[in-house]
């Protein structure tokens, strides 16, 4: 993509490309549950996902779990691990309590929590450069580091299929990944960034290039093809 | 709404990964300026990843906005979307006082 335009979009662009260089690197650091070498390969696996023959011919079927088979895999990480990535790649608005249950048995819930995320970072960067056309980055590097795996207080069963902060004045989407605070904090600023940009949420009228109710139709479309119920 | 079918053939080609992306995001740009297409690529691509941390979470619709949907939701044929089930409350019908007071 050319920008044919020049000043404020040019600055808008360099301000999401400072930010997602951030949190592009914070994505290879050591986490809580996962080491630095382990989320870099989880963000390789999670673009090998948009390749993958199994994933392609799942999401075509009835039902994924119809078609047996292994995924097209890049990393060392383990089947239930790349399963998760994969489909959350591929395939997210079919993906079940009991099957969810069966992944997590294999990594805990934290580990799970925390994979998430970081593709669901991923995804988000990821799609914002075909979006505009721009080349994908180049794999973070991996930060050195033990996982520390320290889970944290003031979560628990709030009823969704994993603990989350027990905070009931926060939006469940807000807490989402609240049981890995310090991953959770790189989305939180994603989401700022791309969408919510603090106080001015709560406004119906934005002064952005589009106006409220473009975005929000934007995010409907988009939740729509997904078919993301929440 | 201005511009709303481009916005909504933009969100459907990018998420699809459409062969067309390329000249629809041009005919984006020409419409609603360059800095209006890189919102609308900011916003589908949060959107991309929300769907995702929503659905592999399993995250419950909050009180507030089960009551404020529960008239349209069936309509739409959102209950019949597979995250429906995580959903225990369908929620009363009624307009909420302040749906934007859920996400502060």
């Amino acid at each position: 993509m050319t920008l044919t335009n020049t000043g404020p979009a040019v600055e808008l662009i360099d301000s999401f490309a400072a930010g997602h260089d951030k949190l592009w690197q914070g994505l290879g650091e050591c986490g809580t549950w996962w080491s630095g070498a382990d989320r870099v390969a989880a963000v390789a696996e999670g673009r090998q996902a948009l390749c993958c023959e199994l994933c392609r011919t799942r999401s075509e079927v009835l039902s994924p779990m119809m078609v047996p088979g292994e995924h097209d895999s890049i990393s060392n990480l383990s089947a239930p691990a790349i399963d998760l990535i994969h489909r959350l790649a591929t395939d997210p608005g079919r993906l079940s309590r009991k099957w969810a249950s069966q992944i997590i048995d294999s990594m805990t819930e934290e580990a799970y929590v925390e994979l998430v995320t970081v593709n669901c970072i991923q995804y988000v960067i990821d799609s914002f450069s075909r979006c505009l056309g721009l080349p994908l980055r180049e794999l973070p590097q991996a930060g050195e580091g033990i996982p520390s795996r320290i889970r944290p207080d003031g979560v628990g069963d709030v009823g969704a299929w994993v603990s989350q902060s027990l905070d009931k004045s926060l939006a469940n989407v807000s807490r989402a990944a609240s049981l890995v605070p310090d991953t959770e904090s790189l989305w939180r600023e994603l989401v700022q960034m791309h969408y919510s940009r603090g106080p001015e949420f709560a406004d119906l009228v934005w002064d952005r290039a589009l106006s409220r109710p473009q975005v929000e139709l934007l995010a409907s479309t988009v939740s729509a093809l997904n078919e993301c119920f929440y | 709404m201005t511009n709303g079918d481009l916005l909504v053939r933009y969100a459907e080609s990018a998420v699809r990964g459409d062969s067309d992306l390329p000249s629809v995001r041009k005919e984006v740009e020409l419409a609603v300026g360059t800095h209006g297409l890189i919102e609308a690529a900011a916003t589908v691509s949060a959107f991309e990843g929300l769907n995702r941390l929503a659905d592999a979470t399993g995250i419950q619709l909050d009180a507030g906005l089960a009551d404020e949907s529960a008239d349209f939701r069936t309509a739409l044929g959102l209950d019949g979307y597979s995250g429906a089930a995580s959903t225990t409350s369908q929620g009363s019908p009624g307009r909420a006082g302040d749906v934007m007071g859920i996400f502060r």
